[in-house]
């Protein structure tokens, strides 16, 4: 299970803003997918996985303000559930 | 130590540094790490080639890419993970990070942000040398992106006409931040360029460490003669971004995975060490075991480490007396 995450980008970003879904619940995804869009303080930035599989549930909704190393997703391998 | 556990103690370390930057990257990416880091993953040869040529109290300076050379050095993966948490064991107590390791008494003059200034402090470094007559040489490591930069070369006619025991290495990944070095390179050989100020200078293979190994060691030869400073050209590559987050679309996909897949360093070295029988598949096996341990540790040191403590802000303020 790859966990997919809010990256720390910059000493100063301690979160980002939760723009937009890319891939839904449950749906298949491949390594280099973008998986959503975040805003920083800087910059939009999109968040990508590095592995294939089907993306678990969304912890958080758009709108939200995450801190930086928080966990948004994860992406299942065959078999594995969360 | 016999050929075979030199080379095995050169893969290894290379291995270790290798381990130690992914899970840097990972950690900084999580926001653990007190900023980010610029990480050497792709560049092991470079550092484990130098110092493997050095004996341990000759001096390095350094560039804000330097964990592979502050590793290399024998700083252990506890003492540089901590400093990159700011914490108190880290080798600057702290206060530094990721960019600021270094330990004087040690020969390490440290890493910092500005561009090719490791290479000026390097020259001091070996003015010094050369005034106290004492029989060691100092390296001054700088990246390509200092290679356009004017006091690179005002450092290096000073220890061409003062014959100082200074070894430029330059740890040429290749990319100064985004720019390709080859577009922004009159004349287009650095080699060639250096040794316009009549020193030895050549451009070698920077991912193969016994190459680097021997170019340093000749080096070191010829300055401890008193023959002067000689200038590398190591060619090399890094395979992350400039920093960590940075998702560089300045490079093809092609061109990482070419050098990922044909001129990785450990790989290459690995693969020769069996060809030459100086390595077998349970102590190669042992060593990816023992290295993420290592690793491990050392996260686990780090983490459960303290900060400094804010009272003592004001210790190890330089007072013009350097340790050592």
């Amino acid at each position: 299970m790859e966990e997919v995450f809010i990256p720390a980008l910059g000493m100063a970003m301690e979160e980002a803003y939760l723009e937009k879904w890319i891939k839904q619940e449950g749906e298949a995804v491949n390594a280099g997918d973008v998986i959503a869009l975040i805003e920083t303080d800087k910059a939009q930035v999109e968040v990508v996985c590095e592995t294939s599989g089907t993306v678990g549930k969304h912890r958080f909704q758009v709108g939200a303000s995450v801190p930086v190393g928080n966990t948004i997703t994860v992406v299942l391998a065959p078999g594995e559930s969360e | 130590m016999g050929a075979r556990e030199e080379m095995q103690s050169m893969l290894r370390m290379m291995m270790m540094i290798r381990n130690f930057e992914e899970t840097a990257d990972r950690l900084a990416l999580r926001g653990k790490l007190s900023g980010g880091i610029h990480n050497s993953s792709g560049q092991e040869a470079v550092a484990v080639g130098v110092m493997s040529a050095l004996a341990p109290d000759d001096v390095i300076a350094t560039t804000h890419r330097s964990h592979h050379h502050t590793l290399a050095k024998n700083f252990s993966a506890r003492e540089v993970m901590a400093e990159l948490m700011t914490k108190v064991t880290g080798v600057s107590k702290g206060r530094g990070a990721s960019m600021h390791l270094g330990d004087v008494a040690r020969g390490h003059f440290g890493g910092n942000g500005i561009v090719a200034a490791g290479m000026g402090i390097g020259m001091g470094a070996a003015l010094g040398i050369k005034m106290a007559g004492d029989k060691k040489v100092s390296v001054g490591f700088v990246g390509d992106g200092g290679m356009n930069t004017g006091r690179t070369w005002e450092a290096i006619n000073m220890a061409a006409i003062w014959k100082l025991p200074l070894i430029v290495v330059v740890d040429n990944n290749q990319y100064a931040v985004e720019t390709f070095i080859n577009r922004v390179t009159a004349g287009g050989d650095l080699a060639k360029r250096a040794s316009g100020f009549g020193l030895p200078a050549s451009t070698i293979d920077g991912q193969n460490v016994i190459e680097v190994r021997d170019a340093v060691a000749a080096a070191r030869e010829y300055a401890l003669a008193g023959n002067g400073p000689t200038f590398i050209n190591m060619l090399t590559y890094r395979y992350y971004g400039h920093n960590t987050g940075e998702k560089g679309q300045y490079r093809t996909l092609e061109e990482i995975e070419d050098w990922r897949t044909h001129r990785d360093p450990i790989e290459q070295f690995a693969a020769r060490l069996f060809k030459e029988g100086l390595l077998d598949q349970a102590t190669y096996d042992e060593m990816k075991v023992s290295v993420e341990a290592e690793i491990q540790d050392a996260v686990e040191f780090s983490e459960n480490s303290p900060h400094p403590d804010p009272s003592e802000v004001m210790l190890n303020i330089d007072s013009g007396k350097l340790r050592g």
